[in-house]
């Protein structure tokens, strides 16, 4: 709870900061922080890879948005349809996945991910295929538009905020336990009489539950969406936000978002050479800080701290 | 019929490239245990290397051999640095390789540029015309090339020393090493072979098929999409799948439509990965762990 004050208390500042720039950060913070948690929930603690994450981004985006502006829904009515709708494709592609494990799995997270991108570029008549969905309706509240970074930050902070509490609320269930027993070893889980296979695909639709409110939110908030931003680059650097936040662990992988939207807004003049910065950085956490980014500074300072006392003590003698 | 023809013609030249691909996922995974997401880039970064010497005013064969050779070190640097210290975990490797991956995109990037790059045609552009079938003389050079590059490989895995040493690591690591072969001289030498293989493949197509930065992406997944159908870590297995690959994919194509060409190679791969995983010449084994 303290953390959550201390977040609170943050995001006031920024609020009333009147930098429109940070504003903005935070609420991409906050957008990329949803599917983020989702994907720690499934990969951190419950052991299993997706590398097809962003496409529950954008079957969230686009549902609530073809919902919207096609159906004319309104805009909170499409959302909550939307986010039910891939709650459940979530649990139906954990139903087929989840007959595979290790580099099978990996591999057909990322096909699905791959179709579900070919498919909002192919299907022209629903999605605009790459032209993309324009004058998507904003959500309202009393009247008021939520199309401003300022007007959609108390919304995408009281999603993410939300996500956080029933994330941690999870993980220290019994529920959490099992998640991550299953994790260790599912022939232990099993024979406790868990029931692996089911566990995941219900991890899965929360997961899948959490990226698509991030998308629809992101779809009414912009007005406008394309296939681009959900491709398979989108996939990866959500891993990578994960991976800076050791998987497991619902701050620190809120750590890692932060850092990625910090890194990503510093390697802007980089243009689509980034990806380097991405890719070492994934390889580096992956073989130096396992347990991410944080707990390896942690180590390394100790390290350095134990190293410059031995120095000191040595010297006299 | 002629259509039909035609079709399987491009199928076997597409699917032999996946094949070289798949061979490529298979050195590596037999003798490491480590699905390298990074095979499809080491492809395109060969295509590239080759592209980019033979712009510099490097003869073409010179720059072919140089830049596959140059790709296959650079699998051997990969292997050092990246994945040996990270190691056994499938997890890990996983993440490690798609790292290593991007970042080979974004190095792409970073010299040759986002825009898509020809390469010249081996022996010119002039079609071939073949049993009522048209084909570019470079789908020769890619069947041919292919064909002689598996040989080889199948020779040396067969027949030489060393490739009995490579087998033997790939059949039980330990084992190997307790009668004295080299593991880690044998990791290392996976590497290279995925790498040179792989570059091979990148540069014979890359005549036919535009190069950029972010090719590797499909033509990885659809290697291991070939070494799925073949059954994973088996090499003929891997060049079968890759040929059946580019013909369904051929055929899917000329029948139905050409947009959703990549979805049906992934269709393809969920469609064995639940109801054949152990692929056409099976390897079950690999899923019981």
């Amino acid at each position: 709870m303290k953390r959550v004050a201390l977040l609170l208390a943050v995001l006031a500042a920024v609020y009333f900061s009147g930098s429109g720039y940070l504003v903005n950060l935070a609420v991409v913070t906050a957008l990329f922080a949803l599917p983020a948690l989702g994907l720690s929930l499934l990969m951190g603690y419950t052991g299993q890879i997706s590398l097809g994450h962003a496409a529950f981004v954008g079957l969230g985006a686009y549902a609530s948005a073809i919902l919207a502006k096609s159906l004319g829904l309104n805009p909170w009515l499409a959302l909550a349809v939307a986010v039910v709708a891939t709650t459940a494709i979530a649990w139906g592609i954990g139903w087929l996945v989840f007959r595979l494990r290790g580099h099978h799995l990996a591999m057909a997270t990322l096909a699905f991910g791959i179709i579900v991108h070919v498919a909002t570029v192919e299907m022209k008549g629903l999605t605009g295929g790459q032209d993309g969905l324009s004058a998507i309706p904003a959500l309202r509240v009393f009247g008021v538009e939520l199309g401003t970074d300022l007007a959609v930050l108390p919304l995408a902070w009281l999603a993410c905020i939300g996500a956080i509490l029933l994330a941690e609320n999870l993980v220290r269930s019994p529920a959490g336990l099992t998640m991550r027993a299953v994790a260790e070893s599912e022939a232990v889980a099993a024979s406790f009489g868990i029931a692996p296979d089911a566990l995941k695909r219900r991890i899965m639709a929360i997961s899948g539950c959490y990226a698509a409110l991030g998308g629809a939110i992101y779809a009414h908030y912009l007005g406008y969406i394309s296939p681009g931003p959900f491709d398979v680059g989108f996939s990866i650097r959500l891993l990578l936000m994960v991976a800076l936040g050791g998987f497991a662990g619902i701050w620190s992988v809120l750590f890692g978002v932060v850092f990625v939207v910090v890194t990503s807004e510093l390697l802007k003049p980089l243009g689509r050479f980034d990806v380097v910065v991405y890719g070492i950085l994934l390889v580096v956490v992956m073989i130096y800080c396992p347990r991410g980014l944080l707990d390896g500074l942690r180590l390394a300072a100790r390290a350095l701290g134990r190293r410059l006392a031995g120095a000191r003590g040595g010297a006299p003698g | 019929m002629t259509e039909l023809a035609q079709y399987v013609a491009s199928g076997l030249v597409v699917g032999a490239i996946y094949g070289l691909i798949a061979i490529g996922f298979t050195a590596v995974y037999n003798v490491t245990g480590i699905v390298n997401f990074a095979q499809g880039d080491l492809a395109m970064l060969g295509a590239l290397g080759a592209i980019g010497l033979v712009a510099a005013g490097t003869p073409l064969a010179v720059a072919v051999v140089l830049a596959a050779l140059v790709v296959g070190l650079l699998g051997v640097v990969i292997e050092r640095i990246a994945i040996r210290p990270a190691g056994p975990d499938v997890l890990r490797g996983i993440i490690i390789t798609i790292g290593v991956g991007v970042s080979l995109q974004g190095i792409a990037v970073l010299v040759w540029g986002t825009d898509a790059q020809p390469l010249p045609a081996f022996s010119g552009e002039k079609p071939i015309a073949l049993a009522g079938v048209t084909v570019p003389p470079q789908a020769l050079w890619v069947v041919g090339t292919a064909a002689a590059l598996m040989a080889g490989l199948y020779l040396f895995f067969a027949r030489t020393y060393l490739g009995k040493a490579f087998r033997a690591c790939a059949i039980n690591a330990f084992a190997a090493s307790l009668v004295g072969i080299p593991t880690a001289a044998m990791r290392a030498l996976s590497f290279f072979v995925s790498g040179l293989v792989g570059a091979i493949a990148g540069i014979i197509i890359a005549p036919i098929a535009l190069m950029q930065y972010d090719s590797g992406i499909f033509l990885g997944i659809k290697g291991f999409v070939a070494c799925i159908i073949g059954g994973f870590g088996n090499p003929i297995g891997a060049a079968l799948g890759g040929l059946a690959l580019g013909l369904l994919e051929a055929l899917a194509t000329g029948y139905l439509s050409s947009g959703y060409k990549n979805a049906i190679a992934f269709v393809v791969l969920l469609a064995f990965l639940f109801a054949r995983p152990g692929g056409i010449l099976g390897e079950l084994e690999e899923l019981r762990r």
